[in-house]
């Protein structure tokens, strides 16, 4: 395992501190960002009190964890305002917060003091399964608390060309989960059918489906293996449904109009994400230089915005990696113009029906930017308002990426008051 | 401290005849009133709300007042004339679980094709009877003098 820089949050103003500078900021959506931004450390106490047969334990995922490892620990939590954070596991040296048991209750703590009572993941019922050729269900498609996640293939040809995202460890993941848990390198369509018609038995859990893996450049134009792969199993998944359209999301390479409307015309799918990671085109070109290569920033927005001509305004998204435009050498030095910078960008895009989220930048054992440091919790306060602000003043929804239906961009979870 | 919820007022939480109203307020304060007839009692001293819409003014308000630390009112007129106001916070939403799936079959059940958001936990600060001579006994012990002379009038 890569050694990890020791951060010190305590250095840093305590979270009361930095929640006295945004009052009309809900401290519990502050609380879920710390916890991405930190991570958590399951106690002994809370080991014990996972019940493998009502909490979901850690299924595969398309991106690594900040320990390195694959453990059967709790997948993730849930806050009392249901609010999901999605956070991994984490040394003790890194200063997480600590999931203990307490009572009766699973409690969040930090530095020794409880802050908050959290609930695990539930376990669907699938879990449990085996697809007819034999593979375990929660291999083939994972859940979140609302969400059904389907990660065709972790495998990026970026990354083939040495040019992958910087913050990324897809193919230092992927590698992992096929070695230790035989997690499959492509999924196959008639397990992926098989697994979402088992998973929609259960009443009342999920709400949409995601879509998401490395980029496949190949084809006769770029990106058409990759849209052929999701052709394929968007419309295998679609014959577990009697409509032709389902709540659906697709996070996937920027694909030309051609490829959005086969992909709109022939399947089930209603929205479509591809990621700019970062709003700003000379650290588009140093932290995605696969990306900035072979489309390039302005050509990856272009996209975007196309893609709201076919799939509709508010049903088109881009994800960041908040904070990673803060990466040294070359990100911003201040966290001031670093979002000045973004929210610019965002507003642009807003203006053109395009809706931008971020997840928490956490870097990663497994990426280039290791041993970074994220920015601090009063710049993902800011951030997450900034963008919200954006989406609102443009009457943009987030339906197909809000807290239920993902759970994991701090932005849209305000949405709720929209 | 919680407050506690007697068995009559148990009662009026649930029976189908009562009729139930949610009063939340929103970001800027703007009160919004409906009815809620899935408003029941939780069983361990709370009271459950069913939303059934994501997007509706209470649902907000509910988000809002859980975040912030507000306060909501159930207003309960029971078939017998019993009146009650509970004034309460929000503590807790279930949006998936045990609980959330109970909730969401039984009323697709009982009330079809119907899709559930989420179920609040409201847990009671305060139980005030609003039966009008109940309210009118208190309002003459603390202000004696407000009445008009002609009802005293020899």
């Amino acid at each position: 395992m890569v050694a990890l820089l020791k951060e010190i949050y305590r250095a840093e103003p305590s979270f009361d501190e930095v929640l006295a500078e945004h009052p009309r900021f809900p401290r519990l959506i502050a609380r879920k960002i710390d916890v991405q931004r930190r991570g958590v450390h399951y106690t002994e106490a809370a080991e014990k009190a996972v019940d493998p047969a009502v909490h979901q334990l850690r299924s595969p995922y398309i991106f690594g964890s900040r320990d390195g490892e694959i453990k059967p620990l709790p997948e993730s939590l849930l806050l009392r305002d249901g609010t999901t954070i999605l956070v991994d596991p984490t040394p003790l040296d890194q200063n997480p917060y600590v999931v203990d048991y307490r009572d009766g209750r699973f409690v969040l703590l930090d530095d020794g003091q409880r802050v908050e009572e959290v609930d695990l993941w539930p376990k669907p019922s699938y879990y449990d399964k085996l697809t007819t050729s034999g593979l375990p269900m929660s291999h083939i498609v994972s859940a979140r608390p609302q969400r059904l996640n389907v990660f065709q293939s972790s495998f990026c040809y970026f990354w083939a060309d040495k040019e992958g995202c910087q913050f990324c460890d897809i193919v230092t993941h992927t590698k992992q989960q096929r070695d230790e848990i035989g997690v499959p390198n492509r999924l196959r369509p008639e397990d992926v059918k098989e697994t979402v018609a088992e998973a929609i038995k259960e009443p009342g859990r999920f709400t949409n489906l995601c879509l998401t893996a490395g980029s496949v450049t190949k084809g006769k134009e770029i990106f058409d293996l990759e849209v052929e792969f999701y052709i394929e199993l968007l419309q295998a998944i679609g014959e577990n449904f009697r409509t032709k359209k389902f709540p659906s999301q697709l996070i996937a390479s920027a694909f030309n109009e051609k490829q959005l409307a086969r992909l709109y015309n022939e399947t089930g799918l209603t929205s479509y994400t591809t990621d700019l990671e970062v709003l700003n085109e000379e650290l588009f070109g140093w932290i995605c230089p696969g990306k900035a290569r072979q489309v390039g920033y302005q050509g990856w927005k272009q996209r975007l915005v196309n893609a709201v001509d076919i799939f509709g305004r508010g049903n088109v998204g881009t994800g960041i990696v908040g904070g990673v435009e803060t990466a040294q050498p070359s990100g911003f030095k201040s966290e001031h113009d670093a979002l000045q910078s973004t929210l610019a960008e965002a507003d642009w895009l807003a203006a053109r029906g395009v809706t931008t989220v971020y997840i928490v930048w956490v870097p990663r054992p497994g990426s280039a930017f290791r041993d970074q440091k994220a920015p601090s919790l009063d710049y993902f306060i800011r951030l997450a308002k900034g963008l919200q602000d954006i989406r609102a003043s443009h009457g943009l929804k987030v339906d197909f990426d809000d807290y239920r239906r993902c759970g994991n961009h701090p932005d849209s979870d305000l949405a709720r008051l929209q | 401290m919680a407050a506690i919820l007697t068995p009559d007022v148990i009662a009026l939480l649930d029976s189908a005849e009562t009729i139930k109203i949610l009063a939340t307020v929103d970001a800027n304060g703007a009160p919004d009133a409906v009815e809620k007839p899935s408003l029941h009692h939780g069983g361990d001293g709370t009271i459950h709300v069913l939303e059934f819409l994501e997007t509706s003014a209470a649902n907000r308000n509910l988000t809002h007042a859980i975040w912030f630390g507000g306060s909501v009112s159930i207003a309960l007129h029971g078939a017998d004339g019993h009146r009650v106001q509970i004034k309460g916070r929000p503590v807790k939403l279930h949006i998936t679980g045990p609980l959330f799936q109970k909730h969401y079959v039984r009323a697709r059940e009982t009330l079809g094709d119907v899709d559930l958001a989420g179920v609040w936990v409201i847990e009671p600060d305060e139980v005030i009877d609003e039966r009008f001579e109940k309210v009118r006994a208190r309002e003459d012990a603390a202000h004696p003098d407000f009445i008009h002379l002609d009802r005293i009038a020899v």
